[in-house]
């Protein structure tokens, strides 16, 4: 599905972030010695939703351009798959793989809303960049 | 089941009209009936402008700040009710809801600036103006103000005044729209809710016989208006009749100028949104697209805003995937659709012909329109002349700046012009020649902040103060003059 409108671009973070965290807090249940820092990630993830959220609704303006400026960014290219791995050795491949796409989506959606609300892109920028981090101990 | 009838605000209690005229409210993308809008007499607006005025003395002798206190507690209730408000917004107008949120953002805005009053509303002075004398001006409330708010922005533009006025110790009443009350009667929900004094605020639901009221009440100070030209004219010449302060914001005719050396790609997205967004129902919307250069610039220019015009998604605004909404009634696609058929008339070319529906879903084909793009338009021509309000851009071209001037000069209404250049003597030469009341540079729609007052010049505005910022802080205070000796 085509992302055209900035009210598109804000529950497709909503579905990301709430998929992934869910993927987290299932997996944390069935291998706890992952539990910390999985449960940490969904935690943090709730945040950035919730962080998006109250910069899109503090900055939007009756002026604004953000209803054409989404040209491109389409869901298709960042699908995720959320079952929970048999194996516990593939779960960290599969959250790589989660926050790989999740990142590629804020740099996008930062580039294609650059010079629009100046605090959106760089929140995306910054969400990304604090993702970089994430790994799974083994 | 009954459908909901909107009840009048006055003196602090919600009560039925006694009226038995009644509007229909229809979601003007569904076309479902929403409610029915009474149609007040001016019995019921005597007896609101009666309740504002017994709570004046008491409201004048709040402190400032606590006035302003009402304010914060407002702010607080409208961020918690932020998106219902915005979906109230699309359902009765028909916006987008990126939109809607974006008018409910800027409402909040105009309240946060308002509730700055203890500072905005400070007078001034000098020690010794002659020796032993000192002078000092105060601004002091007048009394009871009232707005007649536009279909357009039908949550935004009443906050443009009311938080203003009440926060400078006056009392106000709102008319809102008779085609899109319901978010005015969200926002009164909402000012009940922080428990104002009975009668600061009022609303009064109806159409002309309220709005006459307001311009003939004798306790009535001032009104403040947004609508069109000919209506605007009419209040202002009234108010004078009836001795009342007046800011009337009027009808517009905007020009979008671009220059040869505009970055035309980056400003696609400005343009687009300026002629499109609010489905071209917006008083700094673009209407003209004056385009300035040889023939290779004009079809550069035109066929991409032709392009990305064609590309926007129509359909119900609460779906997300759409970029632009229906228009907000029946009677304003059919009046657009008489303008673009005389423009046709008139020789011009339609490019893009947003009557060839192509919408987002199955829905009622009522009030759509597709954004349409005229070419070969020529200043004389009503295209380039008469406010569409829709989703109808007319292009224009100019030899030169001087003659893109000349052009928008030549138009009764000043409210907004844009340019779009890299050239900063060009940009200073429009910004400093131009008669517009708010100007833009590379800037598609020029919204004042609530933190600058409003501009509009000729036939777009009739007053000498404008909306928000300084401006309509000191339109509802009058200035005191103090000079005291001690013997």
């Amino acid at each position: 599905m085509k992302l055209n409108t900035m009210a598109a671009v804000m529950s497709f973070v909503t579905r990301i972030e709430e998929d992934a965290a869910s993927f987290y807090e299932e997996c944390a249940t069935q291998y706890p010695n992952m539990k910390d820092t999985l449960l940490s990630w969904s935690k943090e993830n709730r945040k950035f939703e919730k962080d998006v959220k109250r910069t899109y609704f503090g900055v939007i303006t009756d002026t604004l351009e953000s209803n054409y400026a989404f040209e491109g960014l389409d869901t298709d290219d960042y699908v995720f798959e959320t079952d929970v791995p048999e194996d516990t050795s593939k779960v960290a491949e599969r959250a790589y793989e989660i926050e790989a796409k999740i990142k590629a989506f804020y740099l996008r959606a930062a580039e294609l809303s650059e010079g629009l609300m100046a605090d959106i892109p760089r929140l995306f920028r910054k969400i990304a960049k604090k993702r970089e981090n994430r790994r799974i101990p083994v | 089941m009954a459908v909901k009838r909107l009840q009048n605000y006055i003196n602090g209690e919600w009560v039925d009209s006694t009226t038995d005229e009644f509007v229909e409210i229809i979601n003007p993308a569904r076309g479902e009936l929403l409610c029915e809008c009474p149609m007040s007499a001016k019995a019921e607006l005597d007896s609101a402008v009666q309740a504002a005025q017994e709570a004046y003395p008491d409201w004048r002798n709040t402190p400032a700040v606590a006035r302003a206190r009402y304010l914060h507690r407002l702010i607080e209730v409208m961020e918690d009710n932020f998106n219902e408000l915005s979906m109230v917004q699309t359902r009765e107008h028909g916006k987008t809801i990126d939109e809607s949120r974006g008018e409910t953002r800027r409402g909040i805005e105009m309240v946060e600036v308002a509730s700055g009053i203890p500072t905005s509303m400070q007078g001034f002075n000098l020690e010794d103006i002659a020796h032993g004398i000192d002078e000092y001006a105060i601004y002091q409330p007048l009394g009871v103000f009232s707005c007649i708010a536009p279909f357009n922005f039908p949550f935004m533009v009443p906050l443009w005044f009311l938080p203003f006025a009440i926060a400078c110790g006056n009392t106000f009443l709102v008319k809102p729209s008779p085609r899109a009350p319901m978010s005015q009667n969200k926002l009164f929900e909402m000012l009940d809710d922080v428990g104002l004094p009975p009668g600061v605020v009022n609303l009064v639901n109806g159409g002309a016989e309220v709005a006459d009221g307001c311009m003939e009440h004798p306790d009535m100070k001032g009104v403040t208006f947004v609508g069109s030209t000919p209506v605007a004219r009419h209040i202002y010449q009234k108010c004078g009749e009836t001795g009342k302060r007046v800011i009337a914001q009027a009808g517009a005719k905007n020009f979008i100028v671009i220059m040869p050396d505009a970055e035309i790609d980056k400003a696609m997205v400005s343009l687009i949104s300026s002629f499109f967004g609010n489905a071209g129902q917006r008083c700094l919307a673009g209407a003209n697209l004056l385009v300035v250069g040889d023939d290779k610039t004009y079809r550069n220019v035109v066929d991409k805003f032709v392009e990305a015009a064609a590309a926007i998604t129509v359909g119900d605004g609460l779906d997300e995937s759409v970029q632009m909404g229906p228009v907000q009634n029946a009677e304003s696609k059919q009046r657009i659709l008489k303008m673009m058929e005389k423009g046709l008339e008139e020789g011009a070319k339609l490019t893009l012909d947003g009557r060839k529906l192509k919408l987002v879903g199955d829905l009622p084909e009522d009030c759509f329109l597709n954004p349409s793009v005229f070419e070969n338009v020529t200043p004389e021509m009503s295209l380039a002349r008469d406010e569409i309000f829709g989703p109808v851009a007319s292009v224009l071209r100019a030899k030169d700046l001087n003659e893109a001037i000349d052009i928008i000069h030549g138009v009764p209404f000043a409210n907004s012009s844009a340019i779009f250049t890299n050239n900063g003597k060009w940009a200073r030469q429009f910004q400093h020649d131009v008669i517009a009341g708010n100007v833009g540079i590379n800037v598609g729609i020029v919204a004042p902040m609530a933190f600058f007052p409003f501009g509009g010049m000729k036939d777009s505005f009739f007053g000498v103060l404008h909306g928000q910022g300084r401006d309509v802080v000191r339109f509802f205070t009058e200035s005191k003059i103090v000079i005291t000796r001690w013997f």
